[in-house]
């Protein structure tokens, strides 16, 4: 279900556009249902968006599943995603995903046991003077070492508690 | 108008045009996938790249428009290289084994692919899986060789007007699929089929039978609605195979209802009658037809022939019989001596019926600018209407509703009124004075009584105002109190507002019925009469009573009469028939006869038979001709159908004169709509087995709104005449809509 | 340097309003409110100024504006493209950052010019940082009443909002983008039609990139002819260039057109100490690779880089260094249109795949050299067989990668690893 204040959120995005064409609104609708359901879509919340803004299901899903920003799966708290592009790449983001993969005992796309983090490997996030780069909900971290990452995530774990 | 060059040749373009059109229209063959002249143009397969002078990079010739002086070739060494680099990449992800593709043969990839000398592939990188999803009983996937061109998924957004399939995920991994799992539920899914260049989406019902190649195409006419869709009927080796889509810009264009593609599955049930029978001391026994047609006719002349109570004789028949059928067992009948002939066997009152003449094309609908639909839900009981009336939504213009129930339409509905039948009539009755009072006209008194508010004058407005407008009136109202008062209504409306009427309420081919005169004349009995009356025989053709009559109970009895003598010509069995007939002469079903189809606009289509009947079976209008002939009867002497067609068509009668009459009445009670399934409203349609798995053909419920079910002290978990209550709001005030697939139980019309 | 678009990057919060208009901002905006620049003026002055696209095909704004239907009734759009998504560039970011007003006066008046009353700024759904501060400037500007209906007692209205990307770099695409906007798949329109025609929900519409906007306030402000006069000739102003990759002061700058790229790379500080310059992609990962030699010899701008065999683009300079693995830098950039093709057109969606899975045999150690022709052929035909751009794009590299650096990929498949690594 969607929540009133979840509608309320979409409404504020459905006012910018014209009255019959709500369905402008459904990338954002579908993240901020996504936020609220532990940052993970379904099937159903998917299609209630799609009533909700008049659309055909299937048109939001396609949506759903083109973007990269949607999961589709139960996701860990804290998503890292580390940009691998080229200019990352120069400046050694391929070390910084063993490292990361090292200290937190899991692989790409696998979730920490505690549920807290995992990390993404993505490309360009458009910060490439500041390579190598990793971005963590709204925040981007750049001229990244391993020291920068470690502390990065001790202070991850420490709010996750 | 201006030349343009194409491969050396000067040819003639329009402004506007893209150049497929002109290449199509001037035989130079493109390739293509995406393509297609009934959709939007998507321009997404490259396939059809050609070279054009000036531009640095080939042009895709679907999306390209003409302009004047254009050069273009379709096969100089660029415009086949971007050919060739294409068919390429369309092959390194699909399966390259067309000898075990049910598409093989019919496939456009291949047929394409064999004339761009394939090379040995060059990708070694290991193919594209694609899981497949089980998306309903009529279509069958393998999406792992779909090509990406989104036909399908255009027909659905643009055609079908409810966009089921769609692409996910992007890249590479986009993927053609539907969602939810719900399987696709539109009444025009079939058409994907055909659309689908490849094998990705094939038919199921048909799957892996054989190759299109080893097939005969027969060209046929659809005959479950009052369309007259235009088909091809694949056959194999005296079998129906499959039934596709014919086109005819007039009728169907490209498209069919499914009800019209799968109803040919039904053709080989089980339950087909195989050999005539005669009930012998209430044993049933079967026999040969000589022994069964002599039987019928020693007793048609000892019940009434030789005791002269040949008005002691009646024929009925179901609407979906041909024009030839209906013409001969008329003429049977009346050379016996009897007027007595009727098919609408699901109608109350017969002296309360509708009367409205059609005069609008099929292919007109769609340039209309205003539409009042009353009665009906187009989308099921006429899909092919409906796909045009979405069209002119789609060109812009107003469709407005005036329903008992509220439907899933597919096009957008302006103004949707939910009232009950005595409702209706009233609203049409002061729309009809708000009219009248608008062009400064006599009110006639029927009228005084009513008082025009302002919707009903923005009604009247509508009407008045629309240059092209249309009242189309459904199957809904045919048993209301008001059926004949709210046709007359329409027709006087459309008469004072100059728009065209188009009457949906005859079903089948009962327009060929009623065009030969088999509604019975003043000597003649209806058929509600007939069966209130003993009568000492009757001819029935093709009637299963617990589908066919308004009140199957009553109908049964009258006909399992001791004293009556019943000749049932029937192509499946039944049981209520072998209750009450005395004989059964199995008669062939749709594509095994010849014969006649009359649309709603009057378009009388011939069809010869597709394929022979099966051994002992033969074709109703054959079995009609020799009853005759062994009666003794004159005139009987065809050869073959056309004969009788030509006969027939010499003495239709057309533009019956009706009496405009309008005596409006109040109903009282709880008024009941009983609509059968779309796929329950002919014996052949009942025993398809994959149109019987279809979310439409199980529809069963009895909708009501809360007030009416407190009222009938019902609820949600009762059952209604048999049928599962639903409480819903939609549905208006004092009414029970009925939809559903099955017999009935009881009198369907209380 | 920065006197256009990073005028204001040295002041104390150079997103406010008050720094803003301190330094001359809403000026012209409120000239044309008043009625003093005509449509025609202004696109006869951007025609002056030389202004070229900065999203990347460089097209003329002047030429652009004057295309739109601006006498036509009903509805049009100005669409600002902040999608920022190509490997390499990062500076519209910095705009939204820092100077998010110029690209709200900047649109303003490109509403004004096309009779476009509603603007939308269609920024990658990443850029939160940049949304909420161009968010911040937007409120700012309707609180000040210079945007809204009748500004300042005006005909003029114009209504600025900001949409959000999810996630799909095609969406840079502006016809993708403009799909995106109607909430649908970012999948580009065949063309034509044009947007100019059949834009935004159908409306006449003109996409531009970020820094286009951004440098018209000045623009009109100092005279199209000051602005051609800061670059070189069919290069006029100037342009941010991103430098990244191997430079020891990675940024952006802001540089005359025309500014030699040996300039440029020292203003990065110059490559990393013990390294030497091996090869630079000039315009963004789209744009071919250049040869040390290559790319020492040019100067930035359009045709100075063109004739070095690349293309400006973005202005998204990515310095490599002789420590870079060409076969693992190509593999990279060829995952990356692999993994963002929208997957509508066939030679795209086929031919990136295979592009790129050829590549990471390759780099798996199982090559086989039949595969470098293979790989060209494959970036051939898929050259200019497409829908939009991306397909062209992810030709390119391959194409220069190997033209260039064609011994170090038969060195890898021939000894199953890197030249470079062996080196090293
Ligand atoms: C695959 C692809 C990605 C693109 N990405 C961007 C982008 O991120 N930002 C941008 O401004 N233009 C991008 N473009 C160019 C736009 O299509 C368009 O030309 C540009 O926004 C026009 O603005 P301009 O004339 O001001 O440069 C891209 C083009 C292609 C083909
Ligand atoms: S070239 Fe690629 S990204 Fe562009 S339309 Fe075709 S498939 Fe989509
Ligand atoms: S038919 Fe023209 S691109 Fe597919």
């Amino acid at each position: 279900m969607i929540s009133k204040k979840a509608k309320k959120q979409i409404d504020s995005w459905t006012e910018k556009y014209p009255a019959n064409q709500k369905s402008s609104a459904v990338m954002e609708a579908l993240k901020i249902v996504q936020l609220e359901n532990g940052n993970c879509l379904n099937p159903e919340l998917i299609q209630e968006v799609a009533d909700y803004l008049d659309m055909p299901g299937i048109a939001a899903q396609e949506v759903a599943t083109f973007y990269e920003n949607y999961n589709h799966k139960p996701m860990a708290k804290n998503i890292i995603r580390i940009c691998h592009n080229i200019s990352c790449m120069l400046n050694g983001s391929d070390n910084l995903v063993s490292h990361l993969e090292s200290c937190l005992g899991v692989k790409t796309g696998e979730v920490t046991p505690d549920g807290l983090i995992c990390v993404k490997k993505v490309e360009c996030l458009g910060a490439c003077v500041g390579a190598p780069m990793m971005q963590i909900d709204d925040q981007y971290f750049e001229n990244l070492t391993a020291k920068k990452v470690d502390e990065i995530v001790k202070s991850l774990r420490k709010e996750g508690k | 108008m201006f030349e343009i060059e194409i491969d050396g040749k000067i040819v003639n373009a329009n402004p506007g045009e893209n150049l497929i059109t002109v290449t199509d229209r001037e035989g130079i063959s493109v390739p293509r996938f995406c393509y297609h002249n009934k959709l939007s143009v998507s321009a997404n397969c490259r396939m059809c790249l050609v070279d054009v002078e000036g531009a640095t990079k080939p042009q895709p010739a679907c999306s390209t428009p003409v302009s004047n002086g254009m050069r273009v070739s379709t096969k100089n060494d660029k415009a086949k290289s971007s050919q060739k680099a294409v068919m390429e990449f369309l092959l390194i992800n699909h399966p390259l084994d067309c000898p075990i593709c049910d598409q093989g043969g019919e496939c456009e990839l291949q047929d394409v692919a064999m004339s761009y000398s394939s090379d040995v592939s060059r990708f070694n990188e290991g193919k594209r899986v694609i899981a497949d999803s089980d998306i309903g009983p009529l279509i069958q996937t393998d999406m792992t060789r779909c090509i990406h061109c989104t036909r399908c998924v255009r027909f659905g957004a643009e055609i079908a007007g409810i966009m089921e399939m769609g692409g996910t995920g992007r890249g590479d991994s986009l993927k053609i699929e539907p969602f939810l799992q719900e399987g696709i539920q539109s009444e025009l899914s079939g058409n994907m089929i055909d659309l689908c260049p490849v094998g990705a989406l094939t038919s199921k019902p048909f799957r892996y039978e054989l190759r299109s190649w080893q097939m005969n195409a027969v060209e046929g006419i659809a005959r479950h609605d009052s369309v007259g869709s235009n088909i091809h009927i694949q056959t194999y080796k005296g079998k129906v195979k499959r039934v596709v889509a014919r086109n005819n810009d007039n009728i169907n264009e490209t498209w069919i209802s499914d009800r019209d593609r799968f109803s040919c599955d039904g053709l080989n049930h089980e339950n087909r009658l195989q050999k005539p029978q005669i009930k012998y001391d209430g044993v049933w026994k079967e026999t040969e037809w000589d022994t069964a047609l002599v039987y019928s006719t020693k007793a048609l002349l000892r019940e009434v022939i030789d005791n002269k109570e040949e008005s002691k004789l009646g024929a009925l028949a179901s609407n979906n019989a041909t024009l030839e059928e209906y013409y001969l067992l008329r003429k049977l009948l009346k050379q016996v001596g009897s007027d007595n002939t009727d098919y609408r066997l699901n109608i109350k009152d017969l002296s309360n019926t509708i009367n409205l003449d059609s005069n609008i094309k099929i292919k007109d609908i769609e340039n209309i600018d205003y539409a009042l639909l009353v009665g009906s839900y187009t989308r099921l009981e006429q899909p092919m209407i409906n796909h045009r009336l979405r069209k002119s939504s789609l060109n812009g213009a107003t469709i407005d509703v005036i329903n008992s129930m509220s439907f899933n339409y597919n096009l957008p509905i302006n103004s949707e009124y939910i009232l009950n039948s005595s409702q209706i009539a009233n609203l049409l009755a002061r729309t009809l004075k708000a009219i009248l009072l608008s062009k400064e006209q006599e009110i006639p008194g029927y009228l005084d009584k009513f008082k025009v508010s302002d919707a009903d004058t923005q009604l009247a407005n509508k009407l008045l105002s629309s240059d092209k407008s249309a009242i189309i009136l459904g199957e809904h109202l045919i048993n209301s109190d008001n059926s004949s008062n709210i046709a007359n209504l329409i027709s006087i409306i459309a008469e004072k507002t100059s728009s065209s009427t188009l009457n949906l309420s005859e079903t089948g081919n009962s327009i060929a019925a009623k065009s030969t005169g088999f509604v019975p004349n003043e000597n003649g009995l209806d058929a509600n009469e007939m069966l209130a009356s003993k009568m000492n025989a009757y001819i029935l053709l093709d009637v299963y009573p617990k589908y066919d009559f308004h009140n199957s109970v009553s109908a049964i009895n009258a006909l399992r009469d001791e004293k009556t003598f019943v000749i049932a010509l029937n192509s499946f069995k039944d049981s209520d028939v072998f209750d009450y007939a005395d004989v059964i002469l199995p008669i062939s079903s749709y594509y095994e006869t010849s014969g006649t189809h009359t649309n709603v606009e009057g378009e009388m289509q011939s069809f010869s038979a597709a394929v022979g009947s099966p051994k002992d079976i033969k074709p109703a209008w054959k079995v009609l001709k020799v009853l005759a002939d062994l009666l003794d009867l004159s005139g009987f002497n065809y050869t073959d159908s056309s004969k009788v067609t030509s006969e027939a068509k010499q003495q239709i009668k057309q533009n019956i004169e009706h009496d405009r009459e309008i005596n409006l009445i109040n109903t009282k009670g709880v008024e009941i709509i009983w609509q059968p399934s779309p796929y329950s409203t002919d014996a052949l349609l009942r025993h398809s087995n994959s149109l019987q798995a279809t979310k439409i053909g199980q529809l069963n419920t009895a909708s009501m709104s809360a007030s009416t079910a407190k009222s009938l002290k019902l609820s949600d978990t009762d059952n209604y005449l048999g049928v599962p209550v639903v409480i819903s709001e939609v549905v208006a005030d004092k009414c029970v809509f009925i939809s559903s697939s099955n017999e009935t139980i009881s009198e369907k019309i209380s | 340097m920065n006197e256009v678009c990073f005028k204001n990057l040295n002041e104390k919060e150079p997103w406010s309003l008050a720094t803003y208009e301190a330094n001359g901002g809403y000026s012209v905006w409120k000239r044309v409110i008043k009625g003093e620049f005509t449509p025609e003026e202004i696109i006869d002055e951007l025609k002056v100024s030389g202004l070229r696209g900065r999203g990347g095909a460089g097209f003329p704004t002047g030429l652009k504006w004057s295309f739109m239907p601006r006498n036509d009734d009903g509805q049009k759009y100005v669409v600002c493209n902040s999608d920022e998504g190509e490997p390499g560039t990062c500076k519209d970011r910095d705009i939204l950052r820092f100077n998010p007003h110029s690209v709200i006066e900047g649109m303003a008046i490109g509403g004004y010019v096309m009779n476009a009353s509603v603007g939308y700024n269609y920024i990658r759904g990443e850029f939160m940082e940049p949304f909420y501060r161009f968010e911040g400037a937007l409120k700012e500007a309707y609180k000040a009443g210079l945007l809204g209906e009748n500004i300042f007692d005006s005909a003029v209205s114009f209504d600025l909002h900001t949409h959000l990307g999810a996630g799909a770099y095609i969406c840079g695409e502006e016809t993708a983008l403009i799909e995106s906007i109607e909430g649908k798949k970012g999948q580009p329109r065949f063309k034509p039609p044009f947007p100019a025609n059949v834009g935004l929900f159908g409306k006449p519409t003109t996409v531009n990139n970020t820094e286009s906007f951004a440098s018209v306030p000045e623009i009109l402000s100092k005279g199209g002819k000051w602005f051609a006069d800061l670059g070189v000739e069919n290069s006029g102003g100037c342009k941010l260039f991103s430098v990244s990759g191997h430079v020891n002061n990675p940024s952006n700058f802001e540089v005359p057109m025309g500014t030699p790229f040996k300039d440029l790379l020292k203003m990065a500080g110059g490559i990393r100490k013990g390294k030497k310059l091996k090869a630079v992609i000039p315009g963004g990962s789209s744009t071919p690779v250049l040869t040390a030699e290559e790319a020492m010899s040019m100067n930035m701008d359009y045709d100075s880089i063109e004739k070095a065999g690349s293309m400006l683009g973005a202005g998204s300079v990515i310095i490599m260094d002789d420590s870079t693995c060409m076969v693992e830098a190509l593999t990279r950039l060829a995952h990356f249109y692999y993994d963002e093709s929208c997957g509508q057109c066939t030679p795209c969606r086929e031919g990136t795949g295979w592009l790129y899975r050829v590549l990471k045999r390759i780099l798996d150690g199982n090559g086989k050299i039949d595969d470098l022709d293979l790989l060209q052929q494959v970036g051939s035909n898929i050259m200019g067989n497409t829908i939009c751009a991306l397909g062209d794009a992810a030709a390119m590299p391959v194409e220069s990668f190997l033209r260039n650096f064609y011994s170090e990929f038969e060195y890898y498949i021939k000894n199953g690893k890197s030249m470079v690594k062996d080196n090293v």
